[in-house]
């Protein structure tokens, strides 16, 4: 028998896979492709304590095998997830992730207290890229992520997930100061400062100037970084960056990862969540693994 | 929602630069309206990452048939033009919301360059449904003009303007459309922001129910991502939102939307 069952410190799920947060909304429009029971979890669109616009379009340009988002953590706030998004996934047999993001430490810890025990965990966003105030601000320092981590795990009564920046020089100096504080478990990584530049135009392609590099060509970088967070602490880890098929997939579990999330590869393939699960049950079976554990950092170094 | 791998019936270029394909779907056929829009892979490969949108342009209900009309601009519609017949391709759709069709109305549709094509289905659905007292055509070109005849065929007037002057009256099909405002009700447009910017200011003078359908990069273009967003009114006053062109338009109405920040 085939267990694709995983506990991710406490949070439990039927499968290791997970969607990104900011790339499935609050799961309605893939809902519409498929029964969402299918996926291990869901982590839902960056929220905020009140809602937010965002920055001006155009906030997408496509790079080789990449994109570049500018988005800026639009969203309607806390309240109007609380109320209306929450009971939408929760008819679903799936975990809900709360991706979270503020102006200030009391923001984070605020919202980790309206959220209370209302969702199956809380991703504490302190990596992205696209805001001024707030976000990636928090995530390069270690004394910083490590001063937030610590604050918001106070409020929190749900595991606390830290999703790092892959925008710093060492990450495991990062994910060491999150393990430190109190985290229960880490996600990365977020998006890739990066940028584009319309020659004819001679202007940036995104209104921001600057974006977030995610998609295939971004996932060397984050397996790698991926592989050393979990060479570096004992909590779990959830792999992402540029999985869009199951050997992606595969691969980050080989170099640690306890679950993985998919992102970048929905907008391509609305079903990629679902066929990297059925990759996955299908490796298992062709090298008789019972369960994620079975091959989770089996990576053979040279 | 629908995605699936659909089969290419004939693509072919009409005149330099822009193309038509046809493709063969009972279930997109079925369901599409005018104004709508498929979400197309156009490159297998990783290399070009992202789908395209594309409206549509003319659907044969009963034959099962969608034809789109594009213009080559990069490597997603270049890409589509290499699609053989009998070849298959990946669709998204039908997604969006469509044109509102009003009912026994004057009717004008003003289309700028490759804005033209969501115009035409939609010109044969007021037909078919809309009961106009009268729908007549605005279509204006840098230079090359096509589809000329199908439109003709479908409206009671059609005017056309080319920057150029190398067809029809020269300049901007704004200019001749300003001096018949007063012979409409309902006025349908697509093409640059330019163009339908200047429509929308003439319309708001007389009061003219007024249509606009947007053009924003997309990334997911079923709604999840938020990349593809405009500004429309909320509430009273200055307000605005950020709205999103693929579900919530591509189709919007004029006195919604603010076009010009
Ligand atoms: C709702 C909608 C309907 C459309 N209908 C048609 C149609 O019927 N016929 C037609 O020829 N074109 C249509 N377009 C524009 C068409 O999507 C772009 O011309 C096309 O995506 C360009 O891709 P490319 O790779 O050839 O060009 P590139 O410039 O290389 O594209 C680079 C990136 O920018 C995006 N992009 C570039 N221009 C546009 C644009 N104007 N709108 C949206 N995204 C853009 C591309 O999708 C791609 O992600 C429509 C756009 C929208 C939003
Ligand atoms: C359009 C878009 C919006 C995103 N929004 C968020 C967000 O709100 N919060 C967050 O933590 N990460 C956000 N991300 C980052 C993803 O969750 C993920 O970390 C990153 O895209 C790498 O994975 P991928 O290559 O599979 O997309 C966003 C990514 C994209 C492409
Ligand atoms: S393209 Fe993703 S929300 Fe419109």
């Amino acid at each position: 028998m085939i267990n694709t069952s995983t506990n991710l410190a406490g949070i439990k799920m039927k499968s290791p896979v997970i969607t990104a947060s900011g790339t499935f909304g609050f799961g309605r429009e893939y809902g519409s492709f498929y029964d969402l029971s299918l996926l291990g979890g869901i982590t839902v669109k960056g929220l905020t304590l009140k809602p937010r616009e965002g920055n001006k379009a155009p906030r997408i340009a496509e790079a080789s095998a990449s994109i570049l988002n500018s988005v800026g953590l639009q969203n309607p706030g806390i309240e109007v997830f609380l109320d209306e998004e929450l009971p939408f996934l929760r008819q679903y047999d799936t975990a809900v992730i709360a991706n979270i993001a503020g102006n200030t430490i009391d923001e984070y810890c605020e919202m980790a207290e309206r959220l209370g025990s209302s969702v199956d965990g809380i991703e504490l966003n302190i990596s992205c890229p696209n805001v001024k105030e707030g976000g990636v601000a928090f995530g390069t320092k270690s004394q910083s992520v490590y001063e937030i981590t610590k604050s918001v795990k106070r409020h929190s009564c749900v595991p606390l997930i830290v999703k790092l920046s892959p925008n710093v020089t060492d990450i495991t100096e990062i994910a060491a100061a999150a393990q430190e504080a109190g985290a229960d478990a880490l996600s990365l990584i977020n998006t890739l400062l990066g940028m584009a530049i319309d020659v004819h135009t001679q202007r940036p392609m995104l209104a921001n100037n600057v974006g977030g590099l995610s998609g295939p060509a971004v996932k060397p970088v984050a397996l790698r970084m991926v592989w050393q967070v979990c060479g570096a602490v004992k909590i779990p880890v959830i792999g992402m960056g540029g999985i869009s098929t199951w050997e992606d997939a595969v691969e980050f579990i080989l170099a640690g990862a306890s679950s993985i999330a998919v992102g970048t590869a929905s907008f391509i393939d609305p079903f990629a969540p679902v066929r990297i699960t059925e990759g996955i049950v299908q490796y298992m079976e062709k090298y008789g693994y019972s369960c994620i554990d079975d091959f989770r950092g089996k990576l053979k170094v040279f | 929602m629908n995605c699936q791998k659909s089969i290419v019936i004939s693509n072919k270029e009409i005149c330099s630069g822009v193309f038509e394909m046809v493709i063969e779907d009972k279930c997109i056929a079925e369901k599409a309206a005018a104004g709508q829009f498929l979400h197309l892979k156009p490159v297998e490969s990783n290399e070009v990452l992202l789908r395209r949108p594309i409206s549509i342009h003319r659907l044969d209900r009963e034959k099962a048939l969608i034809t789109l009309l594009y213009q080559l601009k990069g490597k997603g519609t270049v890409g589509l033009s290499k699609i053989a017949v009998n070849e298959y391709i990946d669709i998204i759709g039908p997604i969006g919301k469509g044109f509102p069709i009003e009912s026994e109305k004057r009717c004008a549709i003003v289309g700028g360059g490759i804005g033209i094509a969501p115009l035409m289905q939609l010109t044969a659905d007021l037909k078919a449904f809309g009961k106009p007292i009268s729908c007549d055509a605005y279509l204006g070109f840098r230079s090359d003009v096509y589809k000329l005849e199908e439109f003709s065929m479908l409206c009671d007037k059609t005017h056309v303007a080319t920057e150029d002057g190398s067809f029809g009256e020269k300049g901007y099909i704004t200019d001749i459309f300003a001096g018949n405002l007063h012979k409409y009700d309902v006025i349908y447009t697509c093409g640059p922001k330019i163009m339908m910017s200047k429509i929308k200011e003439l319309c708001s003078t007389k009061k003219l129910k007024c249509y606009v359908s947007l053009e924003e990069k997309m990334g997911c273009g079923v709604g999840a991502c938020l990349v593809c967003v405009c500004k429309t009114k909320a509430g009273d006053g200055d307000s605005w939102h950020h709205s999103k062109v693929c579900c919530d338009g591509p189709v919007f109405d004029a006195e919604e939307v603010l076009l010009n920040d």
